[in-house]
């Protein structure tokens, strides 16, 4: 009985020390060119854009680095939600001296419709412990947070990048670039973005997501940090759906109602019908990346 | 009530606490109990359906006859018909109770036995009906045999400490083999599988592969998980799985996989048949036709089919499981026809079965068999299913982007090399662990403590929660 209370307590210890020490530190571990630490690393940043994958696919690293003198940096995680948003500008702020001219902020209609969860475990592991618990408030408030999540959350998740590291992180080095995708992706033809199958026509405000963009600005403002929303272009099918549309109508509302900067995707001169620029609904080919960014950068100047 | 869940930990303390605190001869009387509780908990009206089956076939095999064993045959069948397959009839709302393809193939093996007077029958309808309910093997199995289960769920069991924590270490093992490896390889295999055609060869294989892999550990580890909680209450189950990856040929693979299952179908099925009348006429007229051939092989051919083929019913009426019968119906008929020719010819090139490099291309070869069957067996329909080998004999290639592509199910390209390694590190464990066992029956019985230690911290930390089905419960 005594070896059996042994071996429980044993393992139990192991589990706990290393489940505190990844929510404690894991934001500590040196990751080179991407996520927060990679921004926080690379010091003189000017201009710092912070949004999902599409930001990650659709925004070419290196077009910007020669407009911006290399002082530019974009943090994505896949799926990250406008809930996060203030997190992570909270982290920014609170572990970088840096002063950014330009916080530039995705602005997606239907992240405003996302139910609150997690869908890209870096986002936790980049956090510090004050930011995983603001963000794990967020997701509590859901009602499709269950005991599963609050274990992924605090116990599993970013684990297996921790136990990885060594072998991992050099790989990881080779696809991006400050936080942007280096490979090129090639389109996924007409017909393939002509059938996929999307559906908005259930879509309603998540009220989380529509408080977090509330608190961003207010933030931002607080602080005396300059910031503008980026709406990046979808296939004409999706940016053409009349749900979207009107997402898109109340999102500029409640930025127009702080008189927040915005670029929508019809102020930069892009063809959102061309198959070639597009691997599916939201995020651009190689082909797409480069020519969407060339005129961006013309319009954000 | 899933078996991984805090409900059921609570309900085995109590089960464990009020099992050794009753006098000796009530034990089964605990037993019965808990387990319709446990079967009730799932769906309280499917308990109906399970009591007409232990009523009816207790009630007709106390006076065995021809007719009550065909009756028998004719209620459980029907039930299970009903359920299992009126889906395929346009039925879409019915709820299939739980267990009842094992549970009906217990009946019906208790019948036939009755019917076969191998066993005497059980005059008390409640121990009856506590061998058919057992909690611990009523849902996935094993399909365990009247003649070793009931005594020992008769018998008294006094608390044993040994049992307890022998049951414990199984139960940890179980949960590793479920949660860890087969939790972990379930998005991938269901992201390939929902969308073949997305993929190329080289992912297409690895999917099957891993499925291979996913469909083991699950089951065995549910087996492993139902055999620890049985030890714990001093019963012992019979054995579902040795080690069937390492098989040498395809005969032996369907001796160590599902055993209970095959040995169910050999015991009820495959010998009836080939002692049938039908099959003697048959048998004599490709006699006939074939001279030269082996009495006894021409004997086995037509119920070899027909157990293939019932075997690929039973888990389910859809085309993928009849091909997937008649697949290993073949195989099953062109290894057990050619033995004999190949052990002349082995005798002839002096070939040697203990040649080490022989047996890892037996192995490969058995294990390559498996996995061609077993697409057949995931798709979710034929279409799928020869998609699947058109493109793995078309589209595998060997290059960076293959490999980069195969990566791509891991699920989000950050995680998804990090998760490659882990599951590389997992599944070549197990395979050591397992090759280890294969060659020393009695490796890894030392240091049980520690072996716990280290199965509970990866369960913890790399285990997948919040996924406690098991794949066999489908069926």
């Amino acid at each position: 009985m005594k070896k059996t209370v042994t071996t429980l307590l044993i393992a139990l210890l192991i589990v706990s020390s290393v489940v505190v020490c990844k929510n404690l530190f894991s934001y500590r571990i040196p990751i080179g060119n991407r996520g927060i630490q990679g921004a926080v690393k690379s010091g003189d940043i000017d201009r710092l854009f912070i949004g999902s994958s599409t930001f990650r696919s659709n925004l070419d690293i290196d077009i910007l680095d020669k407009t911006y003198d290399g002082k530019d940096y974009i943090i994505a995680y896949g799926g990250n939600q406008l809930m996060a948003f203030p997190i992570q500008y909270d982290e920014i702020a609170g572990r970088s001296d840096n002063k950014y001219d330009l916080m530039i902020f995705e602005l997606d209609p239907l992240m405003l419709t996302e139910p609150v969860k997690l869908s890209d475990s870096r986002v936790v592991f980049d956090l510090s412990w004050n930011g995983k618990k603001a963000l794990w408030d967020n997701l509590a408030g859901s009602e499709d947070t269950d005991f599963s999540v609050f274990y992924e959350y605090f116990v599993t998740s970013g684990l297996d990048d921790i136990f990885t590291y060594p072998l991992t992180e050099p790989f990881y080095s080779t696809r991006y670039k400050k936080g942007a995708k280096t490979g090129d992706t090639p389109s996924s033809g007409r017909d393939f973005l002509e059938n996929e199958k999307f559906d908005i026509s259930e879509a309603v405000i998540d009220p989380i997501q529509e408080r977090a963009v509330r608190q961003l600005i207010e933030k931002c403002r607080a602080n005396g940090q300059d910031i503008c929303f980026l709406e990046s272009p979808h296939y004409h099918r999706l940016s053409d759906d009349p749900v979207y549309k009107l997402y898109l109508q109340y999102f500029k509302d409640m930025l127009d109602e702080y008189g927040v900067r915005y670029i929508l995707a019809t102020d930069v001169p892009f063809d959102a019908s061309e198959p070639e620029y597009f691997e599916d609904m939201g995020h651009m080919s190689g082909a797409g990346r480069r020519t969407y960014t060339e005129e961006l950068v013309k319009v954000l100047r | 009530m899933s078996l991984i869940s805090l409900t059921f930990l609570i309900f085995m303390i109590v089960l464990l606490i009020a099992y050794y605190k009753v006098s000796a001869d009530r034990q089964w009387i605990v037993l019965l109990v808990f387990s319709l509780a446990f079967y009730m908990w799932v769906h309280p009206l499917c308990v109906i359906f399970l009591a007409v089956s232990v009523i009816a076939t207790w009630y007709l095999a106390r006076t065995p006859s021809r007719i009550n064993f065909l009756l028998t045959v004719a209620i459980n069948l029907g039930i299970l018909i009903v359920f299992r397959y009126s889906i395929y009839f346009g039925v879409h709302d019915l709820i299939v109770p739980l267990g009842i393809s094992f549970y009906t193939f217990m009946t019906l093996g208790y019948a036939h036995d009755c019917y076969q007077k191998k066993i005497e029958p059980e005059q008390d309808l409640l121990h009856y009906a506590l061998f058919i309910t057992y909690f611990p093997q009523l849902t996935e199995g094993p399909i365990g045999t009247y003649q070793k289960m009931q005594p020992q769920l008769l018998a008294p069991h006094r608390f044993d400490l040994t049992n307890i924590k022998e049951g414990g270490y199984r139960i940890i093992k179980g949960l590793f083999k479920k949660l860890v490896i087969a939790g972990r390889l379930t998005y991938y295999v269901d992201t390939v599988f929902s969308s073949p055609k997305d993929y190329g060869g080289l992912t297409l294989i690895t999917a099957v592969f891993f499925y291979a892999v996913e469909l083991y550990a699950d089951f065995s580890g549910y087996m492993d998980i139902v055999c620890g909680i049985s030890k714990m209450l001093g019963i012992e189950l019979a054995e579902n799985f040795r080690r069937p990856y390492f098989s040498r040929n395809i005969q032996e693979y369907w001796r160590r996989w599902h055993i209970t299952l095959n040995e169910w179908f050999k015991e009820h099925l495959m010998l009836p048949a080939v002692t049938s009348k039908w099959n003697i006429k048959i048998s004599k007229v490709m006699y006939k036709i074939f001279p030269k051939a082996k009495k006894g092989t021409i004997r086995t051919i037509f119920p070899l089919i027909l157990v293939w083929i019932v075997t690929g019913i039973w888990h389910g009426a859809e085309a993928v499981y009849m091909c997937w019968g008649i697949y290993f119906a073949i195989v099953m008929l062109i290894s057990f026809t050619t033995t004999g020719y190949f052990k002349k010819l082995k005798l002839r090139i002096k070939w040697n079965d203990s040649n080490i490099f022989i047996i890892i291309f037996q192995t490969l070869r058995t294990f390559v068999i498996v996995l061609f069957g077993e697409v057949m067996f995931r798709a979710h329909t034929m279409s799928d299913a020869l998609l699947i080998y058109k493109k793995i004999f078309t589209t595998t290639r060997i290059s960076a982007d293959a490999l980069t592509a195969a990566l791509v199910p891991f699920g989000n390209g950050n995680q998804a090399a990090a998760s490659s390694i882990i599951l590389a590190v997992l599944i070549g464990g197990l395979f050591i662990v397992e090759l280890r066992k294969e060659t020393d029956e009695h490796a890894f019985t030392k240091h049980r403590y520690v072996q716990a230690c280290i199965m509970l911290t990866a369960i913890a930390l790399l285990g997948i929660i919040g996924r406690s089905n098991f794949m066999y419960q489908q069926f």
